[in-house]
């Protein structure tokens, strides 16, 4: 699930590091001011923890086996806030150190994994969790794995990486075999942990109330300036939407107004087409730079205040 | 583990070593956005950013094969996505994603390999990256062997003393016992982490003995590499 460079387009790479990027510098500053300095080793060995426990094989099915993934557990445990932190700190150090994932890409697996796998992990556990508690860390586990592959299958697709619908599918049902894993898994997992160290799971507990709404809002706001992004992004490329759409199987259900009575035009400037790919990878990456200097300003301006 | 090696040859002196993480980095990124931005038929470009790296990989006077060899390590995931796309009908998209990624994942690796990790993370301070994800980052790279080791000793253990084969769910459950008993160790580990900080006067953040200089070769050397990639993107 970790995306490589080279796969995603320009406009999507840019549009998700312009969605995570300021989203990651938000929960940093929330994450910093729910915790005093114990907070810092807590969670870097929690991602340390993360990082060690995918490598215990768990036996599935005959000779195969599944590890954890981890983002939904880390939700439960420490906290939405600070888990997509440590989710994020753990996908920096996979793209650097271990080339799993890339850096250009690191955006768009943060908003998958860190952001969007933690809050569809946290969500069932927050919401169910008082009166379905197995099911709901159950549905934690699942959901976080299926969102986060869904979004990176989605994200490639965006990007004209062709795959027959066949494919498409057989990847689905392998992502809810996965995902069902991931739930048993962090269903086990969590009983285990609360039954050795039954206080853990509230550490952070009450801080988290306050600061999970305020993230479902930022992450809302993240998702909202992704489906501005994507339409834009769509409404450019409009043979894109269309090619994804054949693929599936829904050519015919393709709504007239997406069939972009430019295209003809647009096909037309085709050569010019490096230019404004070029320029739009250059734009974005100077306004992550300065969103997030910007930010980090705003920021370090409050504290001193 | 494999780490290591990369550790040991981040503590190299060659030309390329000498350089400030910050116009390593920014070099990087140049070259990035370069090589996802190529049209995937121009493959006299990917042949161009080969032979910027290939240079790159001798001024650094790494070794060639366990350098390449590592950065292969992303083909399994990216040829399998080729093979689709090659099967979907899109061969010229099929081989530029196989070379995109390989290209990307060595660049990185390249930089990894010339720049010691604490320069790294400071140069992404200096590039706006919160300050408390970096402390995160550190950490979590400081105590990621660490953990990974106590795993596979519990791994170890665990395989040990399955002599008899026994039903899946009760290797399920045991493996579940096992995440159980490393979190709680990795939770007493933290505590006693932050302990020995606070007796060592840690107030939240790092302290960084050298202050890195840019100096003019720094500068030269970002303009240099990021016109190289540039140029290639562009001419060829």
């Amino acid at each position: 699930m970790h995306i490589p460079d080279g796969f995603l387009s320009p406009p999507v790479w840019v549009t998700l590091d312009l969605a995570s990027a300021p989203a990651v510098a938000i929960l940093a500053r929330r994450a910093q001011q729910g915790t005093d300095t114990s907070g810092i080793p807590l969670l870097g060995v929690m991602g340390a923890f993360v990082f060690a426990a995918q490598m215990i094989n768990f036996p599935v099915g005959p000779g195969t086996s599944g590890h954890l993934v981890g983002s939904a557990l880390l939700s439960m445990v420490v906290g939405p806030t600070a888990a997509a932190i440590v989710m994020t700190a753990i996908l920096a150090i996979q793209a650097f150190v271990f080339q799993d994932g890339g850096i250009m890409a690191l955006g768009a697996n943060v908003f998958n994994m860190a952001l969007a796998g933690v809050l569809a992990g946290y969500l069932p556990y927050r919401l169910w969790s008082r009166h379905w508690r197995s099911a709901a860390i159950f549905a934690g586990g699942f959901l976080s794995v299926l969102t986060s592959a869904c979004l990176a299958l989605t994200q490639l697709l965006f990007s004209g990486v062709r795959m027959p619908p066949k494919i498409i599918w057989i990847s689905i049902g392998l992502f809810a075999v996965s995902a069902i894993i991931e739930g048993a898994i962090t269903l086990g997992a969590v009983r285990a942990i609360e039954r050795l160290q039954p206080s853990s799971t509230e550490a952070w507990g009450p801080a988290t109330q306050v600061r999970g709404s305020r993230v479902i809002g930022i992450v809302a706001i993240a998702a909202i300036v992704l489906v501005a992004g994507g339409v834009l992004f769509a409404s450019a490329a409009p043979d894109g939407v269309e090619k994804l759409a054949s693929q599936l199987g829904l050519k015919d259900q393709v709504p007239a107004w997406l069939h972009s009575p430019f295209a003809y035009y647009e096909a037309r400037g085709f050569e010019s087409m490096w230019i404004r790919k070029a320029t739009a990878g250059l734009a974005g990456l100077v306004l992550i730079f300065f969103a997030c200097s910007a930010l980090g300003r705003y920021f370090a301006r409050q504290r001193s205040a | 583990m494999h780490h290591v090696v990369v550790e040991r040859w981040s503590r190299g002196s060659s030309p390329l070593h000498m350089r400030d993480a910050r116009s390593k980095l920014g070099a990087l990124l140049v070259f990035l956005i370069a090589v996802s931005t190529t049209s995937p038929r121009a493959q006299l470009a990917f042949a161009g950013y080969a032979t910027l790296l290939l240079a790159a990989l001798f001024a650094a006077r790494l070794p060639l094969l366990s350098v390449l060899t590592r950065a292969a390590l992303v083909l399994p995931f990216s040829a399998t996505f080729a093979l689709i796309t090659w099967w979907a009908g899109d061969p010229a998209r099929a081989v530029s994603l196989a070379e995109k990624s390989f290209l990307s994942g060595l660049a990185v690796l390249l930089t990894i390999a010339t720049t010691p990790w604490n320069d790294l993370v400071h140069a992404l301070g200096w590039m706006g990256v919160p300050r408390f994800l970096l402390l995160v980052i550190q950490f979590v790279y400081r105590y990621l062997f660490v953990i990974s080791e106590q795993a596979q000793h519990m791994r170890l253990a665990a395989i040990s003393r399955e002599g008899a084969r026994r039903a899946r769910s009760v290797r399920f459950r045991a493996a579940t016992g096992a995440v159980g008993v490393l979190f709680a160790r990795s939770w007493e580990r933290a505590e006693g982490i932050h302990r020995a900080m606070l007796a060592r006067g840690f107030t939240g953040h790092f302290l960084s003995l050298e202050r890195p200089h840019f100096h003019a070769a720094d500068i030269l050397f970002f303009f240099a590499a990021a016109s190289a990639a540039v140029t290639v993107r562009l001419a060829l």
